[in-house]
Order: structure tokens, then sequence, then C-alpha cells
């Protein structure tokens, strides 16, 4: 019984591992644009795709056989790739909703996350059909009864050295400290000769780059990814961000490991728990935002005049 | 009557550039629509969207041309209203007894009672719900199983799975007392999925595959499944739906205009305006934001019962987030608080997807494209919202 509570804790921090480098770029985005970018989701989902197809390229040009070093490469490429697609995303279109009203904003990017969507369907060939991913590794470790996954480890640890390198640049950097200063006030921050566009642009690239991480592992925790797979993951990382209180990077932790949390019991102790996991985790999305409307670790909103 | 006097003191416009107007609107709108509808060809559909592209192009460029035509409506009502209904009812008789064009008709006539009930949320009142599917979903479920299990005959299912669907609205209502915008958003999201989740999982919903066989309704002896048959003309059986969702849509069209008349409307758009100024003039915002969601929710299940009906199965698929989105694109696409501007937004991206079949694989990707490039290009909807007019000469 011990090995098994033990084993759905790993899971449970697998899980909320994943969830929290979605929801970071949810956070980080609302936080420094207050937009809401619910494409985002998407946008990461991109990520396994062109992993993907790097693997398929190498496989076929240079390597025949490349195993793990391929697939880091891939993965690394991914990161890059889709970061600057979150950039050329929000040069498209996002940035023409600066000044209009939060429902348009919102709107045009669900619109955008069809269209990200369908381009992943129709450009990767037979796009529609679900495609099967490579395990980073199938290594287990034991340790007495548990049986420990290296790819669970692996999540694990880069995602707290994500979230880690992410503090670190939003409080140690002149970049964070820009970055903080166009979240605090766009306008004055122009007056200290710093040039919003640029900061948005950098913005948008580490947070589609830590999504596409998070849509990385969970395809692989999966083991096949489908076009759309990010519609899940973004109303999963946008309820994460939310509920923990949207512009604060620990509230996304926090809401992340809640929202984990949920779906690991529930599919610990329910009888056919997994076609309920979305039940009790938008249960637990309303409860949370009935008792606390502006997220757990959010700013109360005072109404001015 | 001061104001009346004045008016009448003035010279009285020729009513003839009016009515000419009027026709013209009507009979345009309605021949662009039907050859829309029966269009087949590649060349031909496409064709006829430069057409509207043109003249909504038109229309972005001289808003003179808006103003014109808005008035001529305003000073000849009687005229105009009388030819719509008019257009209405023989519009059947010209799609050449195809029951395509009909189905078309009749989804579009749905989707449009679900924008304008989404509208006096999202429109007036400028609260966000992306649970519009949902409450249609619970209309529909609620009077296919009265159909089903107890043999409830389609009329009475109707006002139940309002009253049911209703019931739930107030619910999703009760915490929009507390949370706003993005949060409140997220709630009825929350709402949405977790609705269309137990429709899946339920065994007496029918799970993932729904529900199957739901009898035609019956009125008088007709039953709705029959080709209607009058003057030798035979109507295909989606005839019967269309005329009952076009009376559902002058219902949904009738409720709009007295509510927007109404303390009710007034209050919403003053909720819109700003919520504290609103509460500070003394308006129960709790009361009336919820009061948004109920009417969204009662109306939603007008329109999923006869969804239900009309296909005679559903399944929880047919009412997912992404028909909440659609309908909320709608809205916004068609022009917040404009009830033309929504049914035209509801029309609009239900023809869209299908007509644009003709290209296949690329088809959300086009439909997706569009709503974008619309909502950059024009912002404020096809037709933007009137200032609203409190009598007397404008």
């Amino acid at each position: 019984m011990d090995a098994l509570v033990a084993q759905h804790l790993l899971n449970w921090l697998v899980l909320g591992s994943i969830y929290t480098l979605v929801a970071l770029g949810f956070s980080l985005l609302f936080g420094v644009l207050d937009v809401i970018h619910f494409s985002h989701g998407d946008v990461s989902m991109a990520a396994p795709f062109v992993a993907l197809a790097v693997i398929q390229a190498v496989t076929v040009t240079l390597v025949p056989d490349g195993g793990t070093a391929t697939l880091i490469l891939a993965i690394l490429a991914a990161t890059l790739v889709v970061g600057l697609f979150g950039v050329l995303v929000d040069w498209l279109v996002i940035r023409r909703f600066r000044a209009a009203p939060a429902m348009m904003a919102l709107v045009a990017t669900v619109a955008l996350g069809t269209v990200v969507r369908e381009l992943i369907r129709t450009l990767y060939p037979q796009g529609s059909n679900p495609k099967p991913f490579p395990a980073l590794t199938t290594e287990v470790l034991r340790l007495g009864e548990v049986a420990v996954p290296v790819f669970s480890l692996i999540v694990i640890f880069v995602s707290v050295a994500t979230v880690a390198a992410l503090f670190w640049l939003l409080n140690r950097t002149p970049v964070g400290l820009r970055i903080r200063a166009v979240a605090e006030d766009r306008a004055v921050a122009r007056l200290m000769a710093i040039r919003p566009d640029r900061i948005f642009a950098i913005t948008f690239f580490i947070a589609s780059a830590i999504g596409a991480v998070g849509a990385v592992f969970f395809a692989s925790h999966a083991g096949v990814v489908r076009f759309d797979f990010g519609v899940q993951l973004g109303l999963i990382g946008f309820s994460a961000a939310v509920i923990g209180g949207l512009g604060s990077m620990q509230g996304a932790i926090l809401g992340s490991l809640l929202i984990a949390g949920v779906d690991t019991t529930v599919q610990m102790t329910i009888p056919d728990g997994a076609s309920y996991r979305l039940v009790f985790i938008f249960a637990l999305v309303i409860l949370v935002l009935v008792l606390k409307p502006s997220g757990v670790l959010g700013k109360p909103v005072f109404e001015k005049v | 009557m001061a104001n009346h006097e004045l008016s009448l003191a003035q010279p009285r416009p020729a009513t003839g550039p009016d009515l000419a107007i009027v026709a013209g609107v009507q009979l345009g709108g309605a021949a662009l629509l039907g050859a829309f509808l029966l269009g087949e060809k590649t060349a031909v559909v496409v064709a006829l969207l430069a057409v509207m592209g043109a003249i909504f192009a038109l229309l972005q460029l001289r808003p003179g041309l808006e103003e014109r035509i808005v008035s001529a409506f305003r000073a000849q009502r009687r005229p105009a209203l009388a030819l719509g209904v008019g257009i209405v009812l023989a519009y059947p008789f010209f799609m050449q007894g195809s029951s395509y064009a009909l189905h078309l008709l009749v989804i579009a006539l749905l989707y449009s009672v679900l924008a304008l009930a989404l509208n006096f949320q999202l429109g007036s009142a400028n609260i966000p719900n992306f649970a519009t599917g949902a409450s249609y979903g619970i209309g529909a479920y609620t009077s296919a199983l009265l159909a089903l299990n107890f043999g409830v005959s389609f009329w009475l299912t109707l006002p139940v799975a309002a009253v049911v669907a209703t019931i739930f609205g107030f619910l999703l209502g009760f915490p929009s007392m507390r949370t706003r915008e993005s949060y409140l958003a997220l709630v009825t999201i929350a709402f949405g999925i977790v609705v269309h989740q137990l429709l899946n999982n339920f065994s007496w919903t029918g799970g993932p595959n729904g529900l199957v066989g739901i009898p035609a309704p019956t009125i008088f002896g007709h039953s709705f499944a029959q080709p209607i048959e009058v003057l030798g003309f035979r109507l295909p059986s989606q005839a019967n739906f269309y005329y009952l969702s076009a009376a559902l849509v002058a219902l949904s069209i009738l409720s709009a205009k007295r509510l927007h008349d109404s303390r009710v409307g007034l209050a919403w758009n003053a909720l819109r305006a700003d919520p504290l100024a609103a509460r500070c003039q003394g308006i129960d915002v709790v009361w009336y934001k919820m009061l948004a969601f109920g009417v969204d929710a009662f109306l939603a299940a007008f329109a999923g019962t006869i969804y239900a009906f009309y296909v005679s199965y559903i399944s929880p698929d047919n009412f997912t987030f992404l028909v909440s989105v659609t309908i909320m694109t709608m809205v916004i696409v068609g022009g917040m608080d404009n009830t033309l501007g929504v049914i035209l937004g509801a029309f609009l991206l239900t023809l869209l997807p299908e007509k644009l079949r003709i290209f296949a694989d690329y088809r959300l990707l086009f439909v997706g494209v569009i709503v974008i490039l619309f909502l950059i290009l024009r912002p404020q909807g096809l037709f933007p919202q009137r200032p609203r007019h409190y009598g007397g000469p404008q």
C-alpha cells in the first residue's frame, strides 16, 4: 500500500510539473501584457510535432539511430522554434488587440488556437492521426518496493530547474527588471527608456518556450500526441494559472499542484476515475473561484471609480 | 407630446425612396442568401463571398450609407416588418425543394437563437459566458429524456426543458456575485466542461453514444417528419422545423426588443458601462447579472429542444466547449447588442464552414483566419451597437 501511495505521489509531482510549465506561460503573459493567450496550449503543443519532425530529419539524413542524443537535440530545437513561433503569433495577431476589450482578445486567441491546431493537422503528414511519441527513457530505478521511472525524475528535475531559472531571470537580471517594470506600468517603463514591444516579444518567447517543454513532457508522458491535445492541456494550464491567481508565478505553481493533486487522487480512489477526472478538476476550479474570487494567491481587486 | 408636434412641423420626407431602400435591402439580402445556399460550384461560392466582402467594405468606407438604410427602416417600420415576415414565410418555396439548403437554414436559425440568448449577457451587460453550449445541451437532453422515457409530447417538453435549464443558469450565475471578467469566464468554461463530461459519462444519458430515436413532434395530426404540401407545392420535411425555428427567432427578437426597451435592458446597459456606478444608482447588480444568466439559459434550452427533435439524435459532442466558443464568436463578429448583427453573425458562421467544404481539409483553418481578420479589421462587429434612442425626433 505504501508503495502504491509513493507511486501516486510521484505521479502527482510529474503531472504537477507538466501543468506548471504550461500554467506559468498563462500567468506570465497575463501579468506582463494583461492578455489571456488562450491559444497558449495549442502553440505549446506544436513542440512535440517539431520534435518529431527533427527526429525524422536527423534519422533520415545523418544518423540512422541517434537514440537519446537525437531526442535531446530535437527537444531543444522544438523549444527554440516554438518560442519563436510564440513571438510570431503575437506579432501577427495578438499585438493588434492590446488596446481592445479583454473579451475581444480572448475570442481572437481562441480562433487563433483553431488556426494553430489546423495548421499542425494539415502541415504534418497524416496530422489527423495520433502519433507515437518516443519516451525520453524507459529506465526504471528500484527503491525498495517503489519503481521510479527515470523519466519522472527528469520531468521533475527539469521543471524545478526551469522554474528556478525563470525566477532568477525575473528577479535577478536586467531583462527581468525590465519585464517587471513593463508589467507594473507600461507608460512609465517607456519613460525609463524601456521598449515595451521588445519586452513583449521576450515575454512571449519565454512563455512559449517553457510551454513547449511542458508539451513535450506531456506527449512523452502519454507516449502519444495528437494535433488537438493542446485544447485540454491549455484549459488545464489556464485553470491552474487562474485558481492560483493570474499574474502570480507562485500561484501558477500552486494551482498546478492543486489540479494535479485532484487529478491523481480521483484516478486513485474512484472506480472509473479516469473518465470523471475532468469533472472533478473543473468542479474544483469552480469551488476555488467561488471561495477566492481572484485565485488563491491573486491580489484582491478593489473597484475604483 | 411636444416632440411629436415638432416632428410634424417639419416637412415629411418622401416615403418613396425609403420604401425602395427597404425593399431593395431585404430582397437583395434574401436573394444573396438564397444564391449562397444553393450555390454548389466553387467559383459561384467564392464570387458570392467576394460580393459580401465588397458590401461590407463599402459600409466600412461609407458610414453614411448605413445611416441612410437605418433611417429608411426606421421611417418605414411597418412595411419593412410586413415584407420581412413575407420573405421568411415564402422562403422555403424558393429553395427548389433542396432539403440540404433548408437544413442549413434550420441550423442557422437555431444558432441565431443561441447567439441572441448570449447577446443578453455578452452584448447588453458585458458578462462573459462560455456555457451557452451547456445550457443548449441541458435543454436538449432534458426534453429528449422526457420524450424517450415518459413519452412526453414535444410541446410539453419545451417549457419544462426551458425551466430546468434556467435553474442551472441561475446556479451558474451564482458565482458571478463575486467573480468577474477572466475569472468569471473560467467559471463558465469549467461549468460547460463539467456538464459535457457528465453527459458523456452517465449511463442514463446514453454516455458518449447519446440518445437515439427522439420522435418527431406532431401538430394537429401533422407529423413534422412529413413533407408539407400547400397549393400543389411540396416542401421537404425540414420546412416544418424551418417554420418552427423561424418562429422561435421571431420570439427571441421580440423578447430582445422588449427587454432592451425595459428597465431590465437599461440596467444591463448600465452594468456594461460601469458596474460600480450602476450599483451606486441603486441597481441590484447581482440580481441583474443572474437574470442575464437565466434568460440566456432559457432561450438556449428552447433551441436545444428543437434541435433534439429535429435531428432526433443527440450526443455530448454536440454541446462542447467549442460550441460555446462558436456562439460567442457569432455575437462578437455580428456586433454586440445589435439584434440584426448577431443574427447575421450566426448565419455567417453557420453557413461559412458548410460552404467552405469545397476547400475540404482547410475549411476550419479558413474559418479561423476569417474570424481573426474580422476581429482585426472590423472590431465593432458587422453591425455595431447603436446608441439608445429615447423616442422623439432624432
